[in-house]
């Protein structure tokens, strides 16, 4: 689903954010992607997504080379990836129900089945009873709810989630993850990037780790 | 695609609701643009116009080396009205002339007694065409004249013709280049303000783009808004016009420094006014889509 082959990213001049990655992740793979900060996590995730074009080697999304991809053809590759962030990224303007539709309307989908799917994606993340709201009458771990369900609502092929409980307590971020499960058990492709070394210990996976853009561990998780 | 069409419209309108001041900003920067331009231009005309109507005095004068007899008079008449220009021919005799000069002197025409009247030239007055009354128009009539009648001084306001032609190129030149800076001005200042409207919104549109729309499905709502704004502060700029021109007119500050008798203040002709308001939609348009560039990186 996602495979990368000597990927190096430069910015600038001399700072190198990723160096000579080469990796390949397997449909319907759940995997947590780690390093000390500054190490590069975000700037993969970034190149996923084409927010940013890798300096050098190839990026494949879905069979589909995205390393040197034109433009227009980017909202048709974001249209296969949900994307959760830290700081949600939710319009603080719009209601709940708006939120998540937007992604829907974005993608140019009939209005009748907009409000179906919205009112779906929101029961998943257990906020149907919300939908009038805004953003920030909720709390942290209700707003990231609501960015998980317009990630999902879409049906991505894959979900790239930086730092997504980064704000968030213990149980809520538990909870989150669970939602990620859900996801990955209905088969899309889990990458998530993170500090919490605790996730694994509670809910083990295969485990990126990256250090000064490059990655220095891969493991897969010990069967009991 | 209805479905789509009203989407957008809906979308373009929501925004606009839910920036109220950003809005009204964008709506007053174009009507004050468009009103300024607009202004500028109706001076101009104006001014023009006026300028045009002080040339319906120019005529030629053609005073005569000798009195044409009464048989030769009908026909110099006639050959005079056939140059193409003329419009009309008027015969001032001697004596005619000297009616005038002793109505001109008034009081003082007891300075004339017995002064015979052949001591004024007799003269032609000739009426041009109007679009004669300029330089080249003078110069083509003169030479078809001087072919046939001999003439001893020719009076056409020479010296008032070329600083007319001086004062009305002048015009034309510090419209042109006046009017380019106001446009400039306004493009810029109207840019710039949607630019500002646009910054609020950054959220709106990074997210947009995160969640896979398309450039076009972007640019629409904003195309649309800018259309509506343009719309709205073309309309605005227009009525406001209007009010200003009727408050000018009902104060008859036009009688004040027009001086030629029977002018009227142009205000814009009905094509003109659909011209300002299609202005502000075009306006609208091209500072949203300019603006957009900077915002959403695809
Ligand atoms: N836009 C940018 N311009 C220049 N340098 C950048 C940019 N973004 C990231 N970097 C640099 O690239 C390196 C990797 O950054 P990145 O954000 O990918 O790390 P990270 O693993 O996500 O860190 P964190 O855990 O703190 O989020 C850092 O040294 C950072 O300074
Ligand atoms: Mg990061």
């Amino acid at each position: 689903m996602i495979q990368l082959y000597n990927v190096t990213k430069k910015y600038g001049g001399d700072s190198t954010a990723v160096k000579d990655l080469t990796l390949k992740i397997g449909k319907g793979e759940f995997v947590y992607l780690t390093g000390a900060s500054g190490a590069g996590k975000t700037t993969l995730l970034r190149m996923l997504y084409s927010a940013e074009k890798p300096s050098r080697g190839q990026i494949l999304i879905d069979q589909q080379n995205i390393s040197r991809i034109r433009s227009h053809q980017i909202p048709y590759l974001r249209r296969k990836i949900g994307m959760v962030f830290q700081d949600f990224k939710l319009l603080q303007s719009r209601t709940v129900y708006e939120n998540v539709a937007f992604a829907l309307e974005a993608q140019g989908k009939k209005r009748y089945e907009v409000s179906k799917k919205v009112y779906q994606a929101l029961k998943e993340v257990g906020l149907e009873h919300r939908l009038q709201r805004k953003p920030l009458e909720l709390s942290g771990g209700e707003q990231q709810r609501i960015a998980i369900a317009r990630a999902l609502v879409v049906d991505p092929l894959i979900l790239l989630a930086d730092e997504p409980s980064g704000n968030l307590d213990q149980a809520v971020t538990f909870e989150i993850i669970d939602l990620f499960k859900q996801a990955n058990a209905r088969g899309t492709t889990v990458l998530l990037a993170t500090h919490d070394h605790s996730l694994n210990q509670r809910f083990p996976r295969r485990v990126l780790t990256l250090d000064q853009g490059k990655l220095v561990g891969d493991q897969q998780p010990q069967r009991v | 695609m209805l479905d789509k069409i009203r989407y957008f419209i809906l979308r373009a309108l929501r925004n606009m609701r839910q920036w109220p001041f950003l809005c009204t900003a964008s709506i007053l920067t174009m009507a004050i643009a468009l009103a300024t331009v607009a202004t500028f231009f109706l001076v101009v005309v104006n001014v023009e116009q006026l300028a045009l109507r002080w040339t319906q005095e120019i005529q030629v004068i053609a005073y005569l080396e000798k009195a044409p007899s009464q048989n030769d008079l009908a026909d110099l008449t006639q050959n005079l009205n056939n140059i193409s220009g003329v419009e009309s021919v008027t015969y001032v005799s001697q004596d005619d002339a000297m009616q005038r000069f002793k109505k001109q002197l008034g009081e003082d025409a007891s300075l004339l007694e017995g002064v015979t009247s052949d001591l004024l030239p007799a003269s032609f007055e000739l009426g041009l065409a109007s679009k004669f009354r300029n330089q080249q128009g003078i110069a083509s009539v003169i030479e078809q004249l001087e072919g046939f009648l001999e003439v001893d001084d020719l009076r056409y306001g020479q010296k008032w013709l070329e600083r007319f032609n001086s004062f009305a190129q002048m015009l034309r030149f510090v419209g042109i280049v006046l009017g380019g800076f106001l446009l400039f001005a306004a493009l810029f200042i109207v840019s710039n303000t949607i630019k500002l409207t646009l910054y609020a919104r950054r959220d709106e549109l990074e997210i947009m783009a995160l969640v896979g729309a398309t450039m076009r499905f972007i640019k629409i709502p904003f195309m649309l808004e800018g259309a509506i704004q343009g719309l709205l502060g073309g309309l605005l700029s227009l009525f406001f016009l209007t009010i200003s021109f009727v408050f000018i007119i009902s104060r008859s500050l036009n009688s004040f420094w027009l001086t030629p008798s029977h002018f009227e203040l142009l205000f814009l002709t009905p094509n003109q006014q659909v011209i300002l308001v299609l202005s502000g939609v075009a306006l609208g348009i091209l500072g949203s889509l300019s603006s957009l560039r900077r915002f959403v990186r695809l």
